[in-house]
Order: C-alpha cells, then sequence, then structure tokens
C-alpha cells in the first residue's frame, strides 16, 4: 500500500493521537489522546470527521509532510506556523493540497501544539480502543512512539472533497498570556494545613520546563504540610499532586491512572486545553470551582463535537 | 466515604483494610454501582477505593451519593464473592544473584532463603489494584513472615521480570526502571515480551500463582 503522505521532518515531538482511551484505565494504561483537545476536534470538525478521528499532533514546529496525492488536511492549534510550498496558509482552517507539495510546520509566535487532521482520520492501528501514542506505555508500533523522519502515512478517505473552510477568528481559542484555572478541591485538599490551601489560591504559580504530556510542573512557593498518602489512589483527568518538593502538578493527558502522593483535587478538565498551550513561564492562578458549572461547559462541548457517549 | 475529586466523578472509600477482603467489597461495589448509576463511562478499583466516572450529561452528585451510600452498606456488611477467575500462573526463580535482596530478607526474617522463596511462592495472591506502571499489579497478602518495607533509596533500575516484595503486598516489574521494592525473585522476561498480553494480564480481583523454578530452567524460558 502506497503512502498518502511522508513526514520529512517530524519535528521534537510529533504523534497520532484521537481522544485517548477509557477501556486500558483499569489495566493501568493512560488515558492518552490529544493535549489540546478543542483545537484537535475543531480540526477534524473543519474536515466533517469523526470527532475521534486520529490526527497528527505537532509540538513546537519543526515539522514537514510531502503529499503523494491530492487531498485535503486541517491545521488547528496553536504553536505553529504554516507554509504550503513556502507561501503562508496560516492555522484554523482546511487546506487543499496536490502531489509533490509540502507542507511545512514551523515554530509558532505562541503556544505549543498543533493538529493536523487528515480527512477520514489517519489509517492506523489502535490498542484499548484508540489509537493514540503513549511512550511511557510500551504498546506495540506507532501506538507507542513518536513519528520519526521518513514515517509513510495513509488516511481513510484521500480522495474526501470538502469546501475550504476557516473557523471565524471568534472561534479560535486565544491563548493567554496568563491562565486562570478553575479548581476542584478533592482528594487530601481538607488535610493540608490552612497555610498551604491558602497559598494555592493566593499565589501565582509559574509552568515549568520540565512540562510534557504526563504532567504540566508549576514552580512556586513550596507548600509544607501534605499529608502522608498510604496507598495510591484513583486519579481523575487534571488531578492536582504535590510531590516530595511541595510544588504542585497537573496530570495531563499521559498521566498514570493511580497515584501516591497527596492531592489537592483537580483542575476543569476544559482547562487542560489552555494547560496544553501554556509556555514555559506562562503565570497560572487557581481559583475555585463550581462543579455544576464545569459539569454544563463539558457537556455542551460534547454536543457541540458530537463526541458520544461510550462506556 | 464518598467524595467528588472532579465535575463528573466520585470516589469511594471503603470503610476497610486494603487487603483482599477490602479488593472484594470495592469489586463488589464496582458492580452495584454499573448497575445503579446511569451512563458510568469508567471505573477504577484500586485496594479499598473505587473511582467512577461517569457522563456530564447525567451525573447529579446528590443522586450519585445516595445510590452510592445505599451500595456502599451493602458491601460494607458483608463480603462480596468476586470470581477470580482461572489463576494466572507465574513461574520465578528465587537465586539471590537475580534477586539482590534475597539474602538481607531472609536474615531480617531470621529464615533460610529456600525458606523465603516456599512462602513466598505457596500463597495464592489477589490483585489488590494495577498501575503504576501498564501491566504491573499489587498483589496481596504476603505472609506476614517475609513482609518487609520498600527501600529508603529506590533503585535507579530494576530488571523486568524482577519481583518485589513492600510490606504485605508483591508485585511483577513488568518493564526496567526504577523502583524500591525488595527483589526476592525473578520470572523469565520472555513473558513480558509481548505487550498486549503483558499489559492485559491482571485484572483487579484476579487470582495469581507462583511456581518456582531453578536456575537452569529460568535460564531456558530466558530464550
Amino acid at each position: 500500500m502506497s503512502a498518502h503522505g511522508v513526514v520529512n521532518r517530524p519535528g521534537p515531538f510529533c504523534s497520532i493521537q484521537d481522544l485517548g482511551r477509557r477501556t486500558g484505565r483499569r489495566a493501568g494504561l493512560a488515558p492518552g489522546g490529544a493535549m489540546d483537545q478543542r483545537a484537535y476536534l475543531w480540526a477534524n470538525r473543519l474536515l466533517g470527521n469523526d470527532p475521534a478521528a486520529a490526527a497528527l499532533e505537532i509540538t513546537l514546529g519543526g515539522f514537514s509532510l510531502r503529499f503523494a496525492v491530492e487531498t485535503v488536511v486541517a491545521i488547528a492549534g496553536a504553536g505553529c506556523a504554516a507554509t504550503l510550498d513556502g507561501l503562508q496558509t496560516g492555522a484554523w482552517r482546511t487546506l487543499r493540497v496536490q502531489p509533490g507539495q509540502l507542507l511545512r510546520l514551523g515554530y509558532g509566535a505562541v503556544g505549543l501544539r498543533a493538529y493536523l487532521a487528515f480527512p477520514g482520520g489517519l489509517d492506523v492501528a489502535t490498542a484499548f480502543g484508540s489509537a493514540s501514542a503513549v511512550a511511557r506505555d510500551g504498546l506495540p508500533g506507532l501506538l507507542g512512539r513518536c513519528i520519526r523522519p521518513g514515517e509513510p502515512l495513509r488516511w481513510r478517505a484521500p480522495g474526501h472533497r470538502c469546501p475550504v473552510r476557516r473557523l471565524p477568528g471568534e472561534l479560535i481559542p486565544p491563548v493567554s498570556d496568563s491562565l486562570t484555572i478553575p479548581l476542584v478541591s478533592g482528594y487530601e485538599w481538607a488535610e493540608f494545613s490552612r497555610d498551604d490551601r491558602m497559598r494555592v489560591f493566593d499565589s501565582t504559580w509559574t509552568v515549568d520546563s520540565a512540562s510534557d504530556r504526563t504532567a504540566c510542573r508549576l514552580a512556586g512557593p513550596p507548600l509544607t504540610t501534605g499529608p502522608r498518602v498510604l496507598d495510591s489512589t484513583p486519579l481523575v483527568d487534571g488531578t492536582v499532586q504535590v510531590t516530595g518538593d511541595g510544588l504542585p502538578l497537573v496530570f495531563m493527558r499521559d498521566r498514570p491512572t493511580i497515584g501516591g502522593y497527596a492531592k489537592l483535587g483537580s483542575v476543569d478538565p476544559i482547562a487542560l486545553d489552555d494547560l496544553a498551550q501554556a509556555r514555559p513561564g506562562t503565570p497560572v492562578r487557581f481559583v475555585r470551582a463550581e462543579p455544576d458549572v464545569l459539569r454544563s461547559a463539558l457537556a455542551r462541548r460534547e454536543s457541540f463535537f458530537g463526541i458520544r457517549d461510550e462506556g | 466515604m464518598i467524595t467528588f475529586p472532579g465535575p463528573v466523578s466520585a470516589l469511594v472509600t471503603l470503610p476497610v483494610s486494603a487487603d483482599r477482603d477490602g479488593i472484594a467489597r470495592v469489586l463488589g461495589l464496582e458492580r452495584l454501582a454499573r448497575d445503579a448509576l446511569p451512563d458510568v463511562r469508567a471505573t477504577i478499583p484500586a485496594f479499598n477505593r473505587l473511582l467512577i466516572e461517569g457522563s456530564p450529561h447525567s451525573w447529579d452528585p446528590v443522586d450519585v451519593e445516595a445510590r452510592l451510600s445505599a451500595a456502599l452498606k451493602e458491601c460494607v456488611v458483608k463480603v462480596p464473592e468476586i470470581d477470580g477467575g482461572d489463576p494466572v500462573s507465574l513461574p520465578v526463580c528465587y537465586d539471590p544473584e537475580l534477586a539482590p535482596d534475597l539474602e538481607d530478607l531472609s536474615v531480617s526474617a531470621g529464615l533460610s532463603v529456600a525458606e523465603v522463596a516456599r512462602l513466598h511462592s505457596r500463597t495464592t495472591y489477589v490483585v489488590l489494584a494495577t498501575g503504576f506502571a501498564p501491566g504491573f499489579a499489587y498483589l496481596g497478602d504476603v505472609d506476614p513472615r517475609i513482609a518487609m518495607p520498600r527501600l529508603r533509596t529506590p533503585r535507579r533500575r530494576v530488571e523486568v521480570g524482577s519481583v518485589g516484595i513492600a510490606d504485605r503486598r508483591t508485585g511483577i516489574y513488568p518493564a526496567a526502571g526504577p523502583g524500591g521494592w525488595r527483589l526476592v525473585g525473578r520470572v523469565p522476561s520472555a513473558l513480558f515480551e509481548d505487550p498486549t498480553e503483558r499489559i492485559a494480564r491482571f485484572r483487579p480481583g484476579g487470582t495469581v500463582e507462583f511456581r518456582m523454578i531453578d536456575r537452569d530452567s529460568y535460564e531456558a524460558q530466558c530464550g
């Protein structure tokens, strides 16, 4: 089977992602999935794809792909300056391409991650219900590694025709210079000292450069008296854990399923998209969340993008 | 105790010890919760806790709490029957050359190496939790005579297949990496080569048995 396109340069961290896996959690598999799900969902939406179609997550640019067929793709997200055969195209749009054309995604002005979606989604193997690559989990083939230079790609509906669509400016999610993130207090929250609990909300934290797909690490004034946790506890998306150095981290898509350190609660699941685009040094403040408000927002997003309620 | 660590999730901590009866109660609760709650998307049982994730379209914390409380009472009153399935049987070589903590543990337990191996391999263990790494299972309960706390400073590298003890738990490292459990044996690495098999091997509530093998047999099975 011949490739529909070949990745010439993958950039520092390029992998196949979708909405992640639920069924493997009982076996200890990371959820995985697109770090910025909003951008990923828009990329598929622009093409009229299934919302869970496999796409490429491109980190910090440095990416190029040469097409072998006439087709259409969609680009969404931040952190990329897209050009087709050297001509600027911009993001948040679909793009018609001809055989031999070269699409580049360079280092952009803001954000970290961009998504490249293909008609019908990438034609790749899945495991435990998802095509998401989680390097740490050691699943076979592309499920366990990044895209390599020269990687051939095929997608399911290369001949798909769709008009060139651009997302209206008012719908493009802004990348903020600073983040205010709703925090649902939970887990060992009540066992932290009063001072610690105040410090969580009163401090300005900054995104640390050691952040990755597993965790967004925060720098700031260390907390003091995290309680000792006897047994590892099941984690929810966006769990905020305080490790031995007293600094909080927000677990991202490649997180473990259980965690043994003291935890403050969890952030708004939608705010994970913003953290996914936050460059090191971005200031972060926590505010108390209203769980009802977060739940409604999640429900609206799922309805809007047509995400099905699978068990 | 029922808490809500996220907008669409509930965490139940059962007021029981985190041993084989504990996980039986958690699995009983999991079964009841899946029937009693609408649109359950995922559940994670671990030790004496159960995490339940629901749908933002139907999650009502007041209703969830009421239904879970009722189910919880049922599981605390008596230990539910669980279907452990066929035991997973794994060959283990208890050789100090493959298990760097075996001699220390035998000295501190006041037992011979052979006796430690015998006590470790004669128990049918129950999977109390999975996680830490995919394919890692926390197994209990280890005979109290060979229970030992984990190393104060974890090793930078533990070989794949290493069998460790941490307090009343034992487990097998499914991949090489850092780890702090006391290493008392080794399962042939060939059993960890197929990723899907390695990851799907253990499930909470399942049972695990160890078969003692000698060094020659171990080497042969490593291929």
